[in-house]
């Protein structure tokens, strides 16, 4: 017996087959350019403070996005310009931002400065606030013994 | 008699006990739950954000298995393949739900909605497969084929989650390392915070459970429909062969 749908103006079932296979194909063209994204900005993030110029991938003469804690008692405004020193493992790096980072940025919290070392200075383009994993209860005696325990 | 709905006691009582959950949940983490002392109100999101992504893993999870088992098993019926595409789609509503939170959670605390950093990027990428999966499951065609192909896929897609979930070990990531699964085995939460996590997690997994439910007794109810068209289809033509012949005599 001859189960052949018989054919008619519009085919619904071939709308079915091409809607899917179009969102497929769009999946797999989106998971392409993610990797590619990943890959190009390179698959660990930053490099820390005491890397740059010494580890492969944190040459001063590029790019970099540089991970370190904001300096106690560094962090100042000149009109636009929002300049800190930025630590890690015994290295600084001054850093000058133009505008005001968001997030909670502070003092004694860990960040990561987009940018390019011109002088010995990060001149930074993006700043973003790297928080820790733990979360506790606001209350004063909290946040001093936070502040502190960052800055030691 | 096949029912037309796809509610039954169980999913009521399933429904009901999410709602009283996530009712709970909404008052604690805004109302009970401490602001945190660098994050201040912004932690609230962790709420919908954990949960939403450990309820995505499950479901990603729960698809893989299904799958397995229905590839391994001698006799297949569709049941087990229903259930992979239920979980898959949810898992997916999910996922998209921890990425939304995550990036408004991201501009709150980061200061950006959006970084290609390794588990951000990890966990777009499952959100994208698990999409392409599910068109995929879409393309018409034999259903037992349709189950094989999408278990398949179920198999493959299900590795990339220990890859998500340990991004954040493996290499540098602006996302911070996990509070509560993570190796040492810590739990940095302050106890009402965890309650109230915790709390969010059952919810979800309540919802969870009454999605699945649901959607795969919709694709039973649809696969019958179809078979229903095909013996229409098959009778029709048994008539039109029987005016043919009679016709001819």
């Amino acid at each position: 017996m001859d189960l052949t749908p018989r054919p008619t103006p519009e085919s619904p079932k071939r709308k079915r087959r091409f809607v899917p296979a179009v969102i497929a194909g769009l999946a797999v063209v989106a998971g392409v350019v993610i990797i590619g994204f990943f890959l190009t900005s390179s698959i660990d993030y930053y490099c820390n403070v005491d890397e740059i110029g010494v580890r492969d991938g944190c040459d001063d003469t590029r790019r970099v996005r540089v991970q370190g804690t904001v300096d106690e008692g560094s962090l100042e405004s000149r009109g636009s310009i929002t300049t800190f020193v930025m630590s890690f493992n015994g290295a600084s790096l001054p850093v000058d931002y133009e505008g005001e980072p968001g997030g909670i940025f502070q003092e004694c919290i860990p960040v990561v400065a987009h940018g390019r070392i011109v002088d010995g200075v990060l001149v930074a383009t993006r700043i973003e606030v790297k928080h820790s994993n733990e979360y506790e209860a606001e209350n004063a005696e909290r946040i001093t013994e936070a502040e502190k325990s960052a800055c030691s | 008699m096949v029912s037309r709905s796809t509610g039954t006691t169980t999913t009521r009582v399933i429904g009901i006990a999410a709602i009283a959950v996530l009712a709970w949940v909404v008052v604690s983490a805004f109302f009970i739950t401490p602001a945190d002392f660098q994050q201040g109100e912004s932690v609230r999101i962790m709420y919908a954000h954990v949960p939403a992504a450990w309820i995505a893993y499950l479901a990603f999870i729960t698809t893989g298995i299904t799958s397995g088992i229905s590839l391994a098993r001698r006799h297949r019926t569709l049941g087990f393949d229903r259930v992979a595409g239920a979980s898959a789609e949810v898992g997916v509503l999910f996922m998209g739900l921890a990425l939304i939170t995550g990036s408004l959670w991201g501009r709150l605390t980061w200061g950006t909605f959006w970084q290609w950093d390794p588990r951000l990027t990890t966990t777009l990428f499952l959100f994208v497969t698990y999409v392409g999966y599910l068109a995929v499951r879409n393309i018409d065609g034999d259903p037992h084929r349709r189950a094989k192909r999408s278990a398949i896929l179920a198999l493959l897609a299900v590795l990339e989650i220990p890859l998500v979930h340990f991004s954040v070990v493996l290499w540098r990531s602006l996302h911070q390392e996990a509070s509560v699964l993570n190796p040492d085995g810590d739990v940095r939460l302050d106890d009402m915070m965890l309650f109230t996590l915790f709390s969010g997690v059952v919810g979800f997994t309540l919802v969870f459970v009454w999605m699945v439910i649901h959607r795969q007794r919709l694709a039973t109810l649809r696969d019958l429909q179809q078979g229903v068209g095909l013996d229409a289809a098959i009778a029709a033509r048994r008539n039109e062969g029987a005016a043919i012949a009679g016709g001819g005599q």
